[in-house]
């Protein structure tokens, strides 16, 4: 296998994981189910590829650091978001959902309309400065923060939020806050994720960032395991290369991909790692369950023998 | 004044195939909680079905579209079966069977585009398609027609629900399928039959969806726009499924007439997330509140 | 379930890495385009025109190259039509498949993010009918990997602005576009730029968006402006749909289109609606130099070929005729080959500028439907 290939391949899944890793939060910890991660990446895209690329090259950019470009692609993304909270958070389940989508929908097509960045027509000549390192880098500091911020008083409110909405709002905590907070965070992981995307695809279109987009990533944190961090990494990894994986299947790869779906939603309704933690605590944990629970069929085994030998 | 009612009849004529897609939606998230984005698949190969069954089998029309939306009732029971009820059985929270339902939407997409193939297909000329001319107005024969099949599925189905027995448990099971089911109602059944029901729905619309435009694996796409007025009118609400999906074809009719086409879909769905503001089940929304 | 999962996915792992590894006499191609989602149509088109010329080539003894005999062989990928998936496509075939040249895609938005990676592996790529001008040419620098044998928007986009003023003598003109589309953005630009320039007036400007399938909301505010002409730069599909939803509101004017228009499937769905159209068209159908090509593509796959077969048999022959004046199986060597160049393809001359990678000077034929036949009008070159 070649390792251009591979390395791009991993490129693309360190690139999802930072966006899936955001979506993680607002799905796996708070209970939110979004269809517009897409929009919050596209901000993130056009406002990065604007910061960064050329002033000479059309459409023109300000030539300034990537550096600048991540900060500022984020940040644009997390200040839509917050807008969009006040709207739309008090919405339920379904409701919710089809408001993201709504915003989502409305931020592509605001691009498509906007030529300054190129209408549909896309933006080429982005710089390309997504490397390896830097993605990596960048995947090892979100999951860290993510890690920090989960297993913080934050986090423990937000997964109360997710459990049990009302009980959370009668013990004190500030529900909508909660919310607001992980959508913000969650939207800064898709517009930086969308930085780095438009820098390594080193052009953009409105129409990369449809709704098959959203749902793209709100597959692989259901199919990673809701509330779990190391989920959301192996299921960016995987789903990111199956399809390339699937490509033998040539015409028939995505009904593969369907199936796949589907199987690991029926034969694993947690996902890959629901609630789990790929940590060695975490390994601890679920081998200290598997040994109690095999200690406990073979003693019934042994009881119901001695049983039958009564 | 020609241009508005025009334009009105435009609305309408777009709104009545949002309605007979967002019905289906509404039925099954009645009873499941979720929103079934199979449909559009299922809707697909209604298209299909009823298009083979006119050029290949040669069947007269009513047979054929009979058939055809037996096909689908067939094949959303076995989605039912195979991509919810493991899901059903274990409890599993709505996003999992969303999940599971886009997962089998992309399945049946790109089965039809590996058996059959992936070009567009014309159905052939059932009902003559030039319009019905009033004065400067035009209004298609095939909207009428598809206008009134809509309201005589919508009639049946209402009365299905009303005066059948099954009918009485599907309404007991939408305010609650557990009580329900400690009452001693068979759940998998009314599952099943609203499934069914739903799935016999996505055959109608998709054989009219393919009669007035055509035939093509990703049809399925367009049914994001039902869900939307779905959703506008209130999820679970038949009637608010009709409603949204009318309001919903006239507003987008109206915008790109009046307003402006490059921004329809855009104001089209800041009127959804406004709609959505001031009334946060929709219009004729159940409340799903205190079942989560 | 899993494990049947596990099998898969190792079976797939398999098969992949059968998939390389070749003899020296052979060359290896690449090809990608889209096999799956909405652009399918095309893209198996453009791949079976491929595989059919190389079984083809490879039946007459190979081709000859620096005085050695070499067989083709292709290895063609499905993108979905997806940008993303055009760039892991890129890598693979330059990277694992090592092949010698790319032919496809055939839309620009996925041609333009392939630049970097060709350049970097050294593996030229010609475009079968990516019309966007940034495919090869960025900020004024031409990319020396990135090839095409067809004309450009802006070309494309004068054409039409030229007949529709002078030929059919249009003063006012309506547009109708797909505002999410690049082709279809790009195409309606030139035309209004072009049409303005000469004096005429655009009336209604107005757009759907991809996937839409009524037209009527818009059509019904053209009807209004009363045009000369109305000019829908996208796709059969939605042409068909959209002439027809005009007919039946009672719009008479003639309408006109651009290269996404021609395939049969236009003629069967658009019927009387399209009758009496014009489009603008890379060839012309009744040309003798086609009907060959016509003949033995029905033949072998039992369908008509699309408009892209046609683009895709000329990169073909574009490629063959630079690896012999390469003189050698090496892509650098045959980019160099490709600048200057000059084949006689089906569809034109394809003399390779060296300043654009474009064919440049690549006259565009007028088609007009008359009986559900595409009827070549007139060779025409905007000034």
């Amino acid at each position: 296998m070649s390792w251009t290939y591979i390395q791009g391949i991993l490129m693309l899944a360190g690139i999802n994981m930072i966006a899936v890793l955001g979506l993680s939060l607002l799905t796996g910890f708070t209970g939110l189910f979004s269809f517009g991660h897409a929009g919050f990446m596209a901000i993130g895209a056009y406002v990065g590829a604007w910061i960064s690329a050329s002033p000479a090259s059309t459409p023109a950019g300000l030539g300034l650091p990537f550096i600048l470009a991540i900060v500022g692609g984020g940040a644009a993304a997390g200040i839509v978001s917050y807008f969009i909270g006040r709207i739309s958070l008090n919405l339920k389940g379904d409701y919710f959902c089809i408001a993201t989508l709504g915003f989502g929908e409305a931020i592509r097509l605001i691009f498509n309309n906007v030529n300054r960045f190129g209408g549909a027509r896309g933006w080429p000549g982005v710089p390309g400065r997504s490397t390896f390192l830097v993605i990596l880098i960048a995947d090892v500091i979100a999951i860290l923060f993510l890690a920090n911020l989960v297993k913080s008083r934050h986090g423990r409110n937000m997964i109360a939020v997710r459990e049990e909405e009302l009980a959370a709002q009668i013990a004190g905590i500030n529900v909508f806050r909660y919310k607001m907070i992980s959508l913000i965070i969650s939207a800064v992981y898709a517009g930086v994720a969308g930085v780095f995307f438009a820098h390594y695809m080193t052009f953009i279109q409105p129409k990369m960032f449809s709704l098959t987009k959203s749902t793209e990533l709100t597959i692989i944190v259901i199919f990673g395991g809701l509330g779990s961090i190391s989920g959301s990494v192996l299921g960016a990894l995987v789903l990111t290369a199956l399809p390339e994986l699937l490509r033998a299947f040539e015409i028939w790869r995505l009904v593969f991909y369907g199936a796949a779906v589907i199987l690991i939603m029926v034969s694993r309704p947690k996902g890959l790692m629901g609630g789990m933690e790929l940590t060695p605590s975490g390994i601890r944990k679920v081998l200290a369950e598997r040994n109690a629970l095999r200690e406990a069929k073979t003693k019934l085994l042994a009881d119901a023998q001695s049983g039958e030998e009564d | 004044m020609v241009q508005f009612l025009q334009q009105l009849i435009n609305g309408l004529s777009i709104g009545s195939v949002y309605a007979l897609m967002a019905v289906g939606y509404s039925l099954v998230y009645s009873i499941m909680n979720f929103s079934n984005f199979a449909h559009g698949g299922v809707i697909m190969l209604g298209a299909y079905f009823g298009f083979f069954s006119l050029t290949l089998l040669k069947l007269p029309f009513v047979v054929a579209f009979l058939l055809a939306s037996v096909g689908t009732l067939a094949v959303a029971i076995i989605v039912e079966r195979i991509a919810y009820k493991p899901l059903r059985e274990r409890k599993a929270p709505f996003l999992y069977f969303i999940i599971s339902a886009m997962g089998a939407s992309i399945l049946l997409e790109n089965i039809v585009i590996a058996t059959i193939g992936p070009t567009f297909r014309t159905y052939p000329e059932v009902f003559s398609k030039v319009p019905i001319t009033l004065g400067p107005l035009a209004i298609g024969r095939l909207d009428l027609i598809i206008f009134a099949i809509s309201a005589v599925c919508l009639t049946l189905l209402i009365l299905f629900i009303e005066k059948t027995k099954i009918g009485k448990a599907i309404q007991a099971a939408s305010y609650n399928v557990k009580a329900c089911a400690l009452m001693g109602v068979n759940t998998d059944r009314v599952i099943l039959t609203v499934f069914g029901l739903g799935g016999f729905l996505a055959g109608v619309a998709g054989v009219f969806f393919g009669m007035k435009y055509t035939v093509y694996p990703q049809i399925g796409n367009i049914t994001t726009k039902s869900f939307i007025a779905a959703v506008f009118g209130g999820l679970g609400s038949l009637p608010g499924a009709v409603l949204g999906s009318v309001i919903l074809g006239t507003i987008e009719t109206f915008v790109a007439g009046y307003l402006s086409s490059q921004f329809r879909d855009l104001i089209a769905f800041v009127i959804l997330i406004a709609v959505l503001v001031l009334r946060p089940t929709g219009i004729m929304g159940k409340v799903t509140e205190d079942k989560a | 379930m899993k494990k049947l999962l596990f099998a898969a996915l190792a079976i797939a792992l398999v098969l992949a890495g059968c998939s390389s590894g070749g003899k020296s006499d052979v060359i290896k191609v690449g090809w990608l385009g889209a096999l799956t989602g909405d652009q399918a149509v095309w893209g198996e088109n453009e791949l079976n025109t491929v595989k059919m010329l190389f079984e083809e080539y490879n039946a007459a003894g190979g081709i000859d190259v620096g005085g050695k005999k070499y067989k083709l062989e292709v290895i063609g990928y499905d993108n979905k039509g997806d940008p993303q998936e055009a760039v892991n496509v890129t890598k693979r075939l330059t990277g694992q498949d090592k092949v010698v040249a790319i032919i496809g895609p055939n839309s620009s938005g996925n041609a333009i993010p392939m630049a970097p990676i060709l350049e970097k592996a050294k593996v030229p790529d010609i475009a079968t009918v990516a019309t966007n001008p940034k495919v090869t040419v960025q900020d004024g620098k031409v990319k020396p990997y990135n090839f095409r044998v067809c004309f450009i928007d802006p070309y494309q986009g004068a054409v039409a602005a030229g007949f529709a003023y002078d030929r059919l003598g249009a003063r006012t003109a309506a547009l109708l576009y797909d505002v999410g589309d690049d082709y279809s953005q790009g195409l309606r630009e030139f035309f209004k730029l072009n049409f303005e320039k000469k004096g005429g007036k655009i009336v209604a400007d107005e757009s759907f968006n991809s996937g839409d399938v009524d037209f009527r909301p818009q059509l019904s505010k053209i009807k209004a402006a009363n045009p000369d002409v109305i000019f829908m730069p996208y796709f059969f599909k939605e042409v068909a749909l959209s002439a027809n939803q005009a007919r039946d509101l009672g719009i008479k004017q003639v309408l006109m289109g651009g290269d996404g228009w021609p395939s049969d499937q236009l003629i069967s769905m658009g019927g009387k609606a399209v009758e009496g159209s014009y489009f603008v068209n890379h060839l012309d159908y009744a040309d003798p130099a086609v009907q060959d090509f016509k003949t033995r593509y029905k033949a072998k796959y039992g369908k008509e070929t699309e408009l892209n077969g046609f683009l895709a048999h000329d990169a073909v022959l574009l490629l063959v005729e630079g690896l012999k004046k390469a003189g050698k199986v090496n892509g650098e060597a045959l980019a160099k080959a490709f600048e200057g160049i000059d084949v006689q393809g089906i569809t034109g001359r394809i003399h390779i500028s060296p300043e654009t990678h474009n064919p440049e000077g690549k006259d565009a034929a007028i088609i007009k439907i008359v009986d559900g036949q595409y009827v070549f009008q007139e060779k025409y070159a905007a000034q």
